[in-house]
């Protein structure tokens, strides 16, 4: 056999080991996820929607998004565990990096960012947009890629950065952007494979422990051990800030509610047990999970979300004043609303069959919560007078829930008794 | 030498006079993870009270899908019955769920707790109050780690945090998924002490692939293929060379 066939042979099966794993066995999720974004294009064009957002914008916020989600799938710890095997049996490192990157490109641009490109309507801003997504894999990967050197890669970034918001010219825009790529690729040729595989940290941290408040302990260190968590936590205590501004247009007793509906939108929070599927099985499988578990993540959500919704309410105080009683309570329903809808769906509908994490962050189900919190909000922006009637909802569960568990406590008190008197 | 069966448990049983009476019966369980193809088909286990039985064979015979179904992670399974101490009972019914405790062969859940805090949220959520478990956790060689979170912990130690528990917990049925694996040595020897002296508290029912664990400990040995217990040593009968011929004639099948 030729030694150039071998290494196409080597190359073809390092990517289809890639491939399988991030879209099934049948490449089945690319036929999920393609028809729906050409079904949109198809749509908005037919539809003759058009958005009107200036060329740079598309490309930056492309760029930006791409990037941030190629970054998500390389530090992924699952991706990681995949690669241990491959790593350790004899490889050529370019074909690896290659096929690596390659497969992660194609992951991240068709199943998640290939849907921003419906909203480029010339042939110039399509094919724009194909190539900053190109750039920002390939650059993603470079900075990830380089530890020793990853200032020097940062600056790269921020000058492709500028370029990309001040080049308004697209004939010199383009080049450069292409230049970068090719140099990104140079770049990555020369690494080593295992600079994509982050092996598990070894050292070993006494913790003190305690017997009190135990779920909150776990929660507010599995927060503290995620730091894109906390990121995105940050972000959106920051969009809380600036929101009333962006919607000082509308009427107040509809821009209150909707900030808290659209702030409700925290899914790394939301999505615990899904991306855990260990935790949920040992929750599911522990006597009085639901009222050990899930009462505790319930009110850590409520406050997570109650801070989120203090923000706003403060940023409103700040900017336009008058702040009643009526939109602090609204606060609290929305607040409470929001984190028993999320615990719900997680207890009852959690999300399997994800590839890596990146999947859990970007499913459609995310918007399930702020969707119904939106519907909600429309309904106090008409009648402010249902928000007692909202009120109750949270309450109506939380009674049910508690009843429920003390039932379940006294039926297995008499199960006891009735086991020990023989009865 | 290891301890086998202390005098002391079989004393405790023929004292007891509760050896025979059944803990758990399961009749005709099918399970299935895809409907084609059946895990466990036509499946029969009668369980008594204060025994220690070990299942044992080749993989895939179905001694993992078992347990899981017996600790209600498997939904998809349907049985002719399923009796607790004689009444019928729902596997996955809150009134069963604290009656059984289950180590897993892998499990790596609660990642962000230390041993000192799952400790306590197992007991908490089984309603119990917390013993000591000083001599457990010296037994098992682990004082070192019982303030570690347990995603840091190596398989080894993490395994040692849900059998510690397991024991510390006493529950009436104990199912053990190759508790063996990941173990040292000094920790297996102790793993056999407690297992065969787990009796005095309640019923163990263990999957191996570890011949000696099976043949030292148990009161009854099943041997599973194709999803159904093929053949039964029972106490007396169990020495690892019969056992080994059984397994030898399942793998040539």
């Amino acid at each position: 056999m030729p030694q150039g066939f071998g290494r196409y042979c080597m190359m073809n099966l390092i990517f289809k080991a890639f491939a399988k794993k991030l879209f099934g066995a049948g490449y089945e999720r690319l036929g999920h996820t393609v028809p729906v974004c050409l079904l949109m294009f198809a749509g908005l064009r037919a539809a003759k929607l058009r958005f009107a957002i200036s060329p740079s914008v598309l490309y930056l916020t492309v760029s930006m998004f791409t990037a941030g989600m190629m970054w998500q799938a390389l530090s992924s710890e699952d991706q990681s565990a995949s690669m241990q095997n491959m790593l350790m049996l004899p490889f050529d490192r370019r074909k690896f990096i290659l096929s690596y990157v390659t497969v992660l490109g194609i992951y991240t641009i068709l199943t998640k960012t290939a849907v921003l490109a419906v909203s480029a309507w010339t042939y110039t801003e399509f094919w724009g947009t194909l190539l900053c997504m190109i750039h920002a894999v390939f650059l993603a990967a470079c900075i990830y890629g380089q530890k020793r050197n990853r200032g020097l890669c940062m600056v790269w970034a921020a000058v492709m950065t500028g370029l990309l918001i001040f080049l308004r010219e697209e004939t010199l825009l383009f080049p450069a952007v292409a230049a970068s790529s090719i140099f990104a690729l140079g770049f990555l040729q020369g690494m080593d494979g295992y600079v994509f595989y982050a092996p598990e940290k070894g050292s070993i941290r006494i913790r003190k422990s305690g017997g009190t408040c135990l779920v909150w302990r776990y929660l507010i260190r599995y927060l503290i051990c995620h730091k894109n968590y906390l990121m995105n936590t940050a972000i959106l205590w920051c969009a809380a800030c600036v929101l009333p501004s962006f919607l000082g247009q509308i009427e107040r007793w509809f821009v209150i509610p909707m900030g808290f509906a659209v702030l409700s939108l925290n899914t790394p929070l939301c999505i615990l047990l899904s991306c855990d599927p260990a935790l949920e099985q040992a929750v599911r499988f522990l006597p009085d999970g639901k009222k050990r578990f899930c009462i505790p993540y319930c009110l850590f959500l409520f406050l997570c979300n109650l801070a989120s919704d203090g923000l706003y309410l403060g940023s409103f105080w700040l900017q336009k004043g008058g702040v009643t009683f009526g939109m602090i309570a609204a606060a609290v329903v929305f607040a409470l609303q929001s984190a028993v809808l999320s615990v719900l769906l997680e207890w009852f509908y959690p999300l399997r069959g994800w590839k890596i994490e990146s999947d859990l962050w970007h499913h459609p189900r995310k918007y399930a919560v702020p969707a119904v919190m939106l519907f909600l909000a429309g309904a106090v922006g008409t009648a402010p007078g249902i928000l007692p009637v909202l009120m109750i909802l949270p309450a109506v569960f939380c009674i049910i829930s508690v009843m429920t568990g003390k039932r379940m406590v006294k039926k297995m008190e008499e199960y006891n008794d009735e086991q020990r008197t023989g009865t | 030498m290891l301890p086998v069966q202390s005098t002391e448990s079989r004393k405790f049983k023929r004292e007891a006079g509760e050896m025979g009476s059944a803990l758990l019966e399961i009749q005709s369980l099918n399970a299935w993870y895809c409907r084609e193809k059946r895990v466990l088909s036509d499946f029969s286990l009668k369980l008594s009270e204060h025994e220690v039985v070990g299942l044992i064979g080749l993989n895939g015979a179905g001694k993992t899908t078992f347990l899981k179904v017996l600790s209600g992670l498997l939904p998809t399974y349907c049985a002719e019955a399923v009796r607790f101490r004689e009444s019928p009972v729902a596997l996955r019914d809150s009134v069963f769920k604290p009656f059984r405790y289950t180590v897993f062969a892998e499990d790596r859940s609660f990642g962000y707790f230390t041993f000192r805090e799952y400790l306590a949220y197992v007991f908490a959520s089984y309603g119990k109050k917390q013993p000591n478990v000083s001599d457990l956790v010296r037994g098992f060689h682990f004082e070192d780690y019982v303030d570690v979170l347990l995603k840091d912990l190596s398989a080894g130690n993490c395994r040692k945090v849900f059998l510690i528990t397991a024991f510390a917990l006493k529950a009436e049925l104990l199912l053990l998924d190759e508790p063996v694996n990941g173990l040292d040595f000094q920790s297996t020897e102790y793993l056999y002490e407690q297992i065969a002296g787990y009796r005095e508290y309640g019923t163990v029912l263990f999957s191996s692939h570890i011949l000696e664990s099976i043949t030292l400990t148990s009161d009854r040995v099943c041997v599973l293929e194709g999803g159904q217990i093929r053949q039964t040593f029972k106490s007396g009968q169990i020495d690892a060379a019969g056992i080994r011929e059984v397994l030898h004639d399942e793998s040539d099948l």
